[in-house]
């Protein structure tokens, strides 16, 4: 026993090294950036690592009091918020059905929409424009929240089929017996007892979508309507030479993913972990 | 309840969309009242895109708009400030959807051409005849498709070569080469005194095609310029003879290191190199004063360090040394524009603004006749005096055709300085791209 | 069932099978009527999400079918009929066929590299040690962050002279730096670590809560039997962690052939397109260049290869864990 724990204890060690490196390696860039925002641009020429020395508040300051930022940041959570609005209901209906109707045809069109999950949004990009053109939904938050929800259905419906499926028959045949329909069923009984996993799915539609930077891209022309990664993009391209003022403006637009982040881990996690393993 | 409420929404939402797409033409978005014609007390909207991201340009723009808009109560001027790459992206959605802005910036030449043919330029001859020629004609020609107008430039100058004049007096350089030969040799002094000698920012491809296009013109002059925009031949002769002369440039390692993936404009790139002495000279077009000064430390630049020298000329070439290849800027008309537009274009297109343009030394270079004094830098006069000298201005290549080719001939390039390609095997990919 | 099953049957059992059911909507008046009802119950169940799904999904995808066929510049009307020659183009470009076979190295590479790293991470936090949390809270971070924050951020990082070279040369590694985004034989290797930096901590995620899934009892048995922790881990733990191994398989490939925004944006698929994925290859060759025909061709291909390989996938491989673990009521 006593050989046994030596390595145990040296293993132990080892894994706390390996741990810390990875730590290192995933921390230090966004420290970087971070840090970057409270140096000039001069600073970072002359010395690219190193400490902010003056600390400049300056460009954080400037790009928390202009317009810009917090208007691509409202965009943002509006086009996240469309998203999910529009997800979360088609999806979880959809979901139902698939699990807990029999029809013919059902395992037909459960593989249609999974077979969404291969389509590279890319594909549909140009003909998505020329459509949504065409509604006059371009430079509209719905212009871009549609097709996203319409390309984040297949996620969200093989996350919360096998939810569906695994609740009992019984309650159903309880339900319908206090003269319960399939809507108010799934209305008063499914969705509650979803709760979790249907917080999972909004979490991944809302990441995906805040995330989103093609079609936003393409949809999205006009400056006042653009999203946080077209803000960044752009920002870091226009003021390509002030490297200072992008790090900041990243640093940024990186808080209201780590925030919601850190609110959310448990579920992103727990929904993942259920969602890819259920069985 | 919430449920009933999403699907209504949804419903909404793609009733919208097929009853847009059961409709007609999309009616214009732009703001711009149609009867034009009295004008002068309906509210207009000008919507106008433009690229001077830096200062002094932009506030330049923003004062003359402002000046315009005071002068002409009812109009309300819309900018949207753009930086160079960004606004290439940007504009296609527009143009695709049939919504240009009003006046957007343009560099002429074959974009302008194919824009043309999709009807989203404005024809704008009559309007600007009373004062077009009071601007630089060669300008005005490269806005021009099948002689009508359908832009303005504001700016026109030459693609030449930038130095640091220590580094080139600390590489025992006393004068600019005046022949290629010349400059092989300056560039090898220049690598003896353990100086990097070229800065290059091929990430962005374009200045790279700058020194084979200006070797293109020197080796085959105008004419073979202009044969092989019109046939297709760019396997001939001068552009074969180009590449293997940018070869032996190449081979000579004269550029910074990561050139192949570094930007015009950001952290370290072309311009950054130059204002930070990092390398001793670069080939590029009359804005990169005020792009070098924006990327150095203090803000500053070189001052007078830095000096300006027209690309050499090569001997056995066709060409004649004084053939200028540049571009400007200019403002292209929106097909549903406000005649108000181009009111706004003949302020822009003033004596006053011109001149204005010209003290801020920032490397535009205005249009107007007479303007030029205005100009104080020396080496700005040096682009100015250049540019009196030329008989022809040969515009950016990936300007003067359509993207497809334009593209293309940038691409190919780009494989001459990584190395993958020899010169005849560019000269010919760019050909196959052109015929094909 | 399948020869997944651990033994002992430690897993829980499927839940009885729910999914038969008749919507006592308590209508229907004799059989037809209740047949209608329930069609109509489903098909009220079905369509928003269908919908939705045919018309911003399936239709663009149609269309972009439709116009790969044609010459087409984007601003003229559709009259350019060239049949199949924007595919027979993109098959003998060189470029393009350089870009599928980056993707197949950043997909091999992926896989052979970053997922054991991914397993190996999971199963050191599945050990009891401390900080756990906190680690795991951490590696999952760049997940979060979007690809285009990433490129940026690590574009600034890999600039020559920029901290990774810096911190090389701290370390006394100066020998190690290289030209990480200019040079074209190292670039998309760049990429790929840049890749790996944002995704490992998703797969790591997956596995772990796997990981976390198995019985200790299950490992506590072997070692009782005398294997080592070798051997433990390979005939137990793998194992039972092949459905969840499968399906980041089956992700990181996917993500593989689907990547764009973070090549896009730290190198735009350069230098002479040693980085170019399909898509920044679409992006840069079809719709930067006006030939939206050619464009759409590519993604076409792009996306039948997906197809091609998903089908596969389902059909082979995940059909097993399919069968066994979502639809009890089975395949029969």
């Amino acid at each position: 026993m006593a050989a046994a724990l030596r390595p145990r204890r040296l293993t132990r060690s080892a894994h706390y090294v390996v741990a810390l490196a990875v730590l290192l390696v995933v921390l230090v860039p966004v420290i970087y950036a971070v840090l970057g925002g409270f140096r000039t641009t001069g600073q970072i020429s002359a010395n690219p690592v190193g400490l902010p020395r003056p600390w400049v508040f300056d460009n954080y300051r400037e790009i928390l009091g202009s317009d810009t930022f917090w208007r691509q940041l409202r965009n943002s959570v509006v086009v996240a918020a469309l998203t999910m609005a529009v997800i979360v209901p088609c999806a979880s209906l959809a979901a139902f059905a698939l699990a807990r109707f029999e029809f013919a045809g059902r395992e037909a069109v459960y593989a249609l929409f999974t077979i969404g999950l291969l389509f590279p949004l890319t594909v549909a990009v140009l003909p998505l424009f020329i459509s949504l053109r065409t509604a006059d939904l371009l430079n509209n938050p719905l212009g871009v929240a549609l097709p996203q929800a319409a390309f984040g259905l297949p996620t969200s419906i093989i996350v919360l089929r096998p939810f569906f499926r695994a609740i009992p028959a019984e309650l159903e045949e309880a339900a319908a017996l206090d003269g319960c329909g399939p809507f108010r069923f799934f209305y008063k009984v499914a969705l509650p007892l979803s709760r979790p996993v249907l917080a999972t799915v909004s979490v991944l539609a809302i990441v995906s979508s805040w995330n989103a930077f093609l079609l936003p891209l393409v949809v999205l022309s006009q400056p006042d309507q653009w999203t946080l990664p077209l803000g960044v993009t752009n920002f870091s391209t226009q003021y390509s030479s002030d490297t200072a003022r992008v790090l900041a403006f990243t640093s940024l637009s990186m808080v209201p993913a780590l925030v919601f982040y850190v609110i959310a881990e448990r579920q992103i996690v727990r929904g993942l972990a259920s969602g890819a393993l259920k069985g | 309840m919430h449920r009933r409420i999403a699907r209504t929404a949804l419903l909404v939402g793609l009733a919208a969309l097929v009853a847009a797409s059961c409709g007609g033409d999309d009616d214009d978005a732009a703001s711009s009242s149609d009867d034009g014609a009295s004008g002068s007390d309906e509210p207009v909207t000008i919507e106008w895109w433009h690229i001077q991201n830096n200062d002094p340009g932009l506030s330049l723009w923003e004062d003359v708009a402002a000046e315009f808009e005071a002068e002409h109560p009812n109009v309300t001027i819309d900018i949207t400030v753009y930086e160079n790459e960004a606004f290439k992206t940007a504009i296609a959605p527009r143009l695709q959807a049939g919504d240009p802005p009003d006046l957007f910036q343009s560099w002429g030449g074959g974009e302008l051409e194919q824009q043309v043919d999709a009807g989203l330029v404005q024809d704008i001859s009559d309007g600007v005849a009373p004062w077009i020629d009071t601007l630089n004609q060669a300008a005005v020609t490269m806005y021009q498709v099948g002689d009508a107008q359908y832009g303005i430039p504001f700016d026109l100058g030459m693609v030449g070569f930038w130095y640091n004049k220590d580094l080139f007096a600390q590489a025992g350089i006393d004068a600019p080469p005046a022949t290629w030969d010349e400059l092989l040799t300056d560039v090898q002094k220049l690598k003896d005194a353990g100086i990097t000698p070229l800065a290059l920012g091929e990430g962005d491809k374009w200045p790279g095609m700058f020194w084979w296009a200006y070797l293109a013109l020197r080796n085959g002059g105008p004419d073979a310029m202009r044969e092989a925009g019109e046939t297709g031949s760019f396997d001939s002769e001068p552009f074969v003879a180009a590449g293997e002369q940018l070869s032996e440039l190449i081979a000579l390692d004269p550029f910074q290191a990561g050139h192949l993936a570094a930007v015009w404009d950001g952290a370290g790139g072309q311009a950054a190199t130059i204002a930070t002495s990092g390398a001793a000279f670069h080939l590029m077009g009359q804005w990169a004063p005020g792009t070098q000064n924006a990327n150095s430390p203090d803000g500053q630049g070189l001052g007078d360090k830095l000096g300006w020298f027209p690309f050499p000329a090569v001997d056995g070439g066709d060409g004649d040394p004084t053939d200028g290849f540049g571009g400007g800027n200019g403002f292209a008309v929106g097909r549903d524009a406000p005649p108000e537009a181009i009111e706004f274009l003949e302020y822009i297109s003033s004596m006053d603004v011109a001149r204005r343009w010209g003290e801020t030394n920032s490397g535009i270079l205005p249009v107007v006749i007479g303007s030029e004094d205005s100009i104080t830098d020396p080496n700005l006069q040096g682009i100015l005096a250049a540019r009196a000298d030329a008989s022809f201005v040969q515009l950016y290549l990936d300007q003067a055709y359509d993207p497809d080719l334009g593209n293309a001939i940038n691409d190919a390039v780009e494989q001459l300085y990584a190395g993958q390609a020899s010169a005849e095997d560019v000269a010919q990919t760019i050909a196959d791209a052109a015929g094909g | 069932m399948t020869a997944e099953r651990p033994p002992g049957g430690t897993r829980p059992p499927p839940t009885a099978d729910p999914g038969v059911v008749s919507p006592a909507s308590g209508a229907g008046s004799g059989r037809a009527g209740a047949r209608w009802s329930r069609r109509a119950t489903i098909i009220a169940f079905l369509t928003p999400a269908l919908v939705l799904y045919v018309l911003l999904a399936l239709v663009p995808i149609l269309q972009g079918a439709f116009y790969s066929g044609f010459d087409w510049n984007g601003l003229e009307p559709l009259e350019q009929f060239v049949g199949l020659q924007n595919y027979r183009e993109a098959l003998a470009d060189p470029v393009f066929l350089a870009a599928l076979r980056h993707v197949g190295v950043i997909l091999v590479l992926s896989l052979v590299l970053q997922l054991p790293f991914a397993l190996g991470l999971a199963v050191l936090l599945n050990e009891r040690m401390r900080g756990r949390a906190v680690l795991r809270l951490f590696f999952f971070l760049p997940f979060v962050l979007s690809d285009v924050i990433t490129a940026i951020v690590w574009r600034l990082i890999l600039q020559p002279a920029g901290l990774v070279d810096h911190t090389l040369g701290a370390a006394g590694l100066d020998g190690f730096v290289r030209l990480w985004l200019a040079d074209p034989g190292i670039v998309l290797y760049t990429v790929f670590f840049v890749v790996s930096w944002k995704y490992f901590g998703f797969h790591m995620i997956l596995l772990l809560a796997g990981l976390q899934g198995i019985p200790f009892e299950l490992e506590e048995a072997a070692a009782l039997d005398g294997a080592s922790r070798v051997q433990t881990f390979r005939y137990v733990t793998l194992p039972l962690l092949g459905p969840t191994i499968r399906i980041c398989v089956f992700l990181s490939i996917i993500g593989s052939l689907q990547l764009f925004d973070l090549v896009w944006v730290m190198t735009g698929g350069g230098p002479v397109g040693a980085s170019h994925t399909t898509v920044t290859y679409m992006l840069e060759r079809g719709f930067e260049r006006s030939r939206f025909g050619y464009g759409s061709a590519v993604a076409v291909i792009a996306f039948l290869i997906s197809f091609a390989f998903a089908l596969t996938y389902q059909r082979l491989v995940l059909r097993r864990d399919v069968a066994g673990a979502l639809t009890a009521m089975g395949e029969r």
